[in-house]
């Protein structure tokens, strides 16, 4: 079942133009450590995420997760399964630009990346894929 | 009519790395479709290496001045520093693609044509 947030629109929104939300933002909260076998506390981070977006863009929904499978051929062909949540964001021109808005956003994925041991964080604004692997601390 | 966005802007303000184009639409099927055309485009290397790039299915055997393959693993180990995990002929492999893409026939022809030593 899809999972949604909604709340207040966060700082920047222009109620008279711009405000129309269609830049979409997606963001992928993994199943499993960089190792591809450990678990992490996805529904936590799941949860969080939905918080965040909520926070900063007003709201957000969670679809049930999707499961994959890829092989590795680094590690002699082991398959890994992944089973990643998406969450999807709709929010305004101005809203996806503003400075503490990245802010947020950016520093959310830092501390996703940091504390699920991630080798990457994956998150789509509007047509383009941007990925996030430096996860320093603020 | 379709809003710009400053995409360097927001890499910027993420943190992140802009790492390409997707066709992202809204709703359930939109998001599993998104997410396929990722994983299969984008995945990262379990041990977290950088993302394995499905387009690279050639393997060949590169020889290599010691001093090259040195200043690789000078690079790549100052790029690790740095938190992405890299190897050095990863780098190489990197470094191949991006020069071939913009390298004209003429500058191929520089680059192969034996140099002259100049005479008096």
């Amino acid at each position: 079942m899809a999972k949604a947030i909604r709340k207040k629109a966060g700082r920047g929104q222009n109620v008279l133009s711009g405000g129309r939300k269609r830049v979409l933002v997606v963001l992928f909260v993994p199943s499993v450590e960089r190792d591809g076998t450990t678990s992490i506390d996805q529904q936590r981070w799941v949860d969080a995420s939905l918080e965040m977006f909520g926070r900063v863009f007003g709201g957000a929904t969670a679809y049930p997760k999707a499961k994959g499978v890829w092989r590795d051929d680094e590690r002699g062909g082991a398959l890994v399964i992944d089973e990643p949540v998406v969450v999807h964001c709709y929010t305004t021109p101005a809203d996806i630009q503003d400075d503490g808005n990245l802010a947020a956003l950016g520093a959310f994925c830092r501390r996703m990346g940091r504390e699920t041991r991630q080798g990457e964080i994956g998150l789509v604004v509007g047509d383009e894929y941007f990925a996030i692997r430096e996860f320093g601390e603020e | 009519m379709k809003t710009q966005l400053d995409m360097d802007k927001i890499a910027r303000g993420l943190g992140a790395e802009r790492r390409g184009r997707v066709a992202a639409q809204g709703g359930y099927f939109g998001a599993m479709q998104l997410l396929a055309d990722i994983q299969a485009r984008f995945r990262v290397p379990a041990g977290g290496g950088r993302a394995t790039d499905p387009s690279w299915t050639e393997r060949r055997l590169l020889p290599l001045a010691p001093k090259t393959l040195k200043k690789l693993e000078e690079v790549s180990a100052r790029v690790r520093e740095h938190g992405t995990n890299v190897e050095p002929m990863q780098l190489a492999a990197l470094l191949i693609e991006k020069t071939a893409e913009r390298l004209s026939e003429q500058e191929a022809e520089d680059l192969v044509r034996p140099k002259r030593r100049a005479t008096r």
